[in-house]
């Protein structure tokens, strides 16, 4: 099911070019940055923009998700990646890799990636509970007519076809067929019929949807885009922020400030190239930022 | 201005060799509303797809004679064209919507036929706001209630502005108060905007008194073409079961009039009751079985709630004897499949506890209750995926374990499926197609049937059979439970109502007490002859008593 759901925050009164394009950015960006301090301002944005959106309790979960994964991470990437030159400490002698040593930088560069990982699925968690699929189609709609088509179709029917199993199987069960227990090929067997009646009634349906996209229309002649989404002042902020933070980020990654040596030893830290991430920082959290001021101030929210 | 002219319309599906609509000759003026009945596979779905072009455009297959809309065939029309002049509505808005939110629903025909967006935006609003669905532009479709999909189907057809609407059916799938509403709304375009209507529908009880003219079809002819009252005299002299029940027992009388409405044939009434010897008799009644011995069905204060805590059913007792016919009514969510669900063991109780066959349903599973314990789900395809009504039949009988002794030949027989024995169940008609279900079921002999909505988008004709085999049943011993919004279905063959509400039993009793007096669960027969003569639940009492009030009231005069 459809797991999005409107709230009034102005994440939600964003034009969807904007909320994919805050996307986009992030993922870019989190994909050409290695330096930590870097990779962490993205997450720190994102996570304020997730916050202000309303979603903090569901992000929590992607959250523990993600976590599981990085510590996955960092112990295969100690085991496995035998540069660096700070040992840690030696492990025991195991087949083929020789005795195991974990070194820091090993450490340093797998929780780096882990913090990308993080981000990376932060991302996914806004663009799931803020962005309208629908809105999302709507913009490609224009380049790949059919194709959009049948992703809302399938958006459409998926729902359908899960009460559709769900009723068959119980009809299955009240004429005594056994799902539950047997052999697990007896069970498998028992299954057959459900999928065959569900792929009958689905083909019976898309006949049936076909005819009704035949009605009004659907194939007639050159189709026009419906649009309601408006441009607020908003948007234009958002947008430029996030030109800022495109602009500084290139310039970044060119100046290899937001680059990072891990191997052999961890590079010096120079705070004076993390002036760029204070930039992105700001820019990226522009949209939190102008959510908490909508919240509170109603001049700025009448006119932005 | 659409006038439809048909002549000579003859059509034949792809592939058969019986026409499905044969030398159709008619004309259906601007701004008439007109009705179409007819027994499933008569050919009015054929008929209204060949008005809007589907025929021969989307299906196919051999096509001859004419359908002229406003001078232009429909045949030689731009599909643009002709989207603008007619619009349709399918019977189950699950297999009509497109699209996933109400607004771009609404929008896609209109994008279809390439308007602006202006023009797009401005339709939407004027059509959302009178159809109520302005509140709910954004909302996802699929969490719409079967009522407000049928809603957003409607206008999403009502937003290209055709000046001929089609509707098969709308209201099948729908329960009576949504129904109620789609009919309201499709009453008011006609009047208020002169849209011509067609509307094809099988509760006619709903729908007949808000036709100009009503068209009756048969096997791909037009059998009748009248207005509405004289349809039903046509109807009564050629038994004809399409045909509402009040209508169906004036003419069947023989009275100078024909009631469309309870209204109507209440003042047809009023002069025979002035006479104070005939006011308030007591209809006849069928007196109640006695049972002795132990209950087949035995709730005992049960309890249910769904794993996401919403608590379903509260309290409910109740005792079902071999050879019962009871129906349960109540609003939707009233938890009345719930309620069935939680007899055969798909669900078990809560607290509280359900005994069928003196087994404890929640120490035995689904599979094994199924031998005692038939169950027909409100759609008949889910059971339908072999290849004949024999094997599907005898599957039922396999996976139980049970020995064909000749009861799949009793079953067809019974249910007059032997000459489609070898026919594949999903190549059937509705009716057909829902006996094949009943008879997978029933060659289990099972002790009690429970059965969820089935005469959901079936014609009177075969309802009246569905009723004659589940009194047949009865006779036998089966216990039957249904779960019905057809009040007019209860009344002619139940035996025994259960009302629920909220996830409770607010009253039970025979159908005779609980039919009649209510203000909304009443048959039409009981609101005609509330206050007059009470118990009036059956037909046959309705022309019993009819007879008797027009009788007396006669000798009254006369005397």
């Amino acid at each position: 099911m459809l797991v999005y759901r409107e709230k009034d925050n102005l994440i939600y009164k964003l034009h969807p070019v904007t909320v994919m394009s805050y996307i986009a950015v992030v993922l870019l960006l989190s994909l050409i940055f290695s330096h930590p301090v870097y990779l962490l301002v993205l997450f720190f944005a994102v996570g304020a923009v997730i916050i202000a959106s309303g979603n903090a309790d569901k992000w929590k979960y992607y959250l523990l998700m993600a976590s599981g994964i990085v510590v996955m991470i960092i112990l295969v990437n100690s085991v496995f990646v035998q540069n660096g030159s700070t040992v840690l400490f030696y492990g025991p002698a195991i087949p083929v890799m020789g005795k195991i040593k974990v070194t820091l930088e090993a450490v340093c560069f797998s929780a780096a990636m882990g913090i990308r990982l993080v981000v990376i699925i932060s991302v996914f968690c806004l663009y799931t509970y803020a962005v309208h699929p629908d809105k999302v189609l709507k913009l490609f709609s224009r380049f790949g007519k059919k194709a959009v088509l049948v992703v809302t179709l399938a958006t459409r029917l998926f729902p359908l076809m899960v009460q559709d199993v769900r009723r068959v199987t119980e009809v299955q069960r009240c004429r005594g067929v056994k799902l539950d227990t047997g052999s697990l090929r007896q069970r498998l067997k028992n299954r057959l019929p459900v999928v065959k009646v569900v792929l009958l009634s689905s083909l019976e349906r898309s006949m049936q949807i076909a005819e009704s996209m035949h009605a009004r229309g659907y194939g007639s002649g050159p189709r026009s885009f419906y649009s309601r989404d408006l441009w607020r002042p908003r948007d234009f902020f958002v947008l430029g922020a996030l030109v800022v933070s495109v602009m500084t980020g290139l310039a970044a990654v060119f100046h290899d400030w937001a680059v990072f040596t891990y191997y052999p030893r961890l590079e010096n830290m120079n705070f004076k190239e993390l002036n760029a991430a204070l930039i992105e920082m700001l820019a990226l959290s522009l949209p939190a930022f102008l959510n908490w001021g909508w919240k509170r101030w109603q001049l700025l929210k009448l006119k932005i | 201005m659409a006038v439809i002219k048909i002549k000579n319309l003859t059509y034949y599906y792809p592939d058969i060799q019986k026409p499905a609509l044969d030398n159709i000759n008619m004309e259906i003026l601007d701004g008439q509303f007109v009705l179409l009945a007819g027994s499933s596979g008569c050919g009015k779905s054929s008929l209204v797809r060949a008005i809007c072009g589907l025929i021969p455009g989307f299906y196919g297959g051999t096509y001859g004679g004419s359908i002229i809309i406003d001078h232009d065939e429909v045949k030689h029309m731009e599909r643009c064209e002709l989207v603008k002049n007619v619009g349709m509505v399918f019977q189950d808005p699950e297999s009509q919507l497109v699209m996933t939110c109400v607004e771009e629903e609404l929008a896609f025909g209109l994008e279809n036929m390439g308007l602006p967006n202006n023009l797009m935006k401005r339709r939407i609003m004027e059509v959302s706001s009178a159809l109520g669905l302005s509140g709910c532009l954004h909302n996802y479709i699929p969490e719409l209630s079967g009522g407000q999909k049928q809603k957003v189907a409607l206008a999403s057809v009502l937003v290209m502005q055709p000046e001929v609407l089609i509707l098969d059916e709308p209201t099948s799938q729908l329960d009576p108060v949504a129904g109620e509403e789609i009919l309201t709304l499709v009453k008011r375009l006609n009047e208020e905007n002169g849209i011509t209507v067609i509307l094809v529908e099988q509760r006619l009880e709903r729908c007949f008194h808000l036709a100009d003219r009503v068209l009756v079809m048969e096997k791909g002819c037009i059998a009748c073409d009248d207005i509405p009252q004289e349809t039903a005299r046509w109807a009564v002299r050629n038994e004809s079961s399409f045909i509402p029940p009040l209508a169906k027992l004036f003419a069947g009388v023989n009275a100078s009039s024909i009631p469309l409405t309870v209204k109507q044939g209440k003042q047809i009434l009023i002069p025979y009751t002035h006479f104070p010897e005939i006011k308030r008799k007591k209809a006849p009644g069928k007196k109640q079985r006695k049972i002795q011995g132990k209950s087949l069905v035995d709730v005992h204060n049960l309890w249910f709630s769904y794993s996401n805590g919403k608590e379903v059913l509260k309290n409910i007792n109740l005792k079902i004897n071999p050879g019962d016919f009871t129906v349960i009514m109540g609003e939707n969510a009233a938890g009345k499949s719930t309620f069935l669900k939680n007899i055969n063991g798909l669900l078990k109780p809560g607290r509280g506890q359900v005994r069928v066959s003196g087994w404890d349903t929640k120490k035995v599973s689904v599979e094994e209750l199924a031998p005692v314990c038939g169950y027909l789900s409100q759609d008949p395809n889910d059971y339908l995926f072999l290849d004949s009504v024999e094997q599907e039949l005898s599957y039922t009988l396999d996976n139980l374990g049970l020995p064909d002794d000749g009861i799949i030949d009793d079953v067809m027989n019974k249910l007059q499926l032997t000459p489609y024995a070898e026919s594949n169940p999903r190549d059937l008609s509705a009716g057909e197609r829902q006996r094949v279900a009943l008879a997978s079921i029933l060659v289990a002999k099972p002790e009690l049937l429970l059965l969820d909505e089935p005469t959901r988008g079936l014609d009177y004709q075969l309802k009246e059979e569905l009723g004659n085999i589940m009194k047949q049943l009865q006779a036998e011993g089966t216990a039957v439970i249904i779960i019905t919004h057809d009040v007019e279905f209860a009344a002619e063959y139940a035996e025994n109502i259960v009302l629920m509400a909220e996830g409770s039993i607010i009253a039970q009793g025979s159908k005779h007490e609980m039919l009649t007096g209510s203000t909304f669960y009443s048959p039409q027969l009981s609101k005609l002859f509330n206050n007059i003569i009470d118990g009036v639940v059956t037909l046959e009492q309705g022309k019993e008593a009819l007879v008797k009030l027009m009788d007396s009231g006669e000798n009254a005069v006369s005397g």
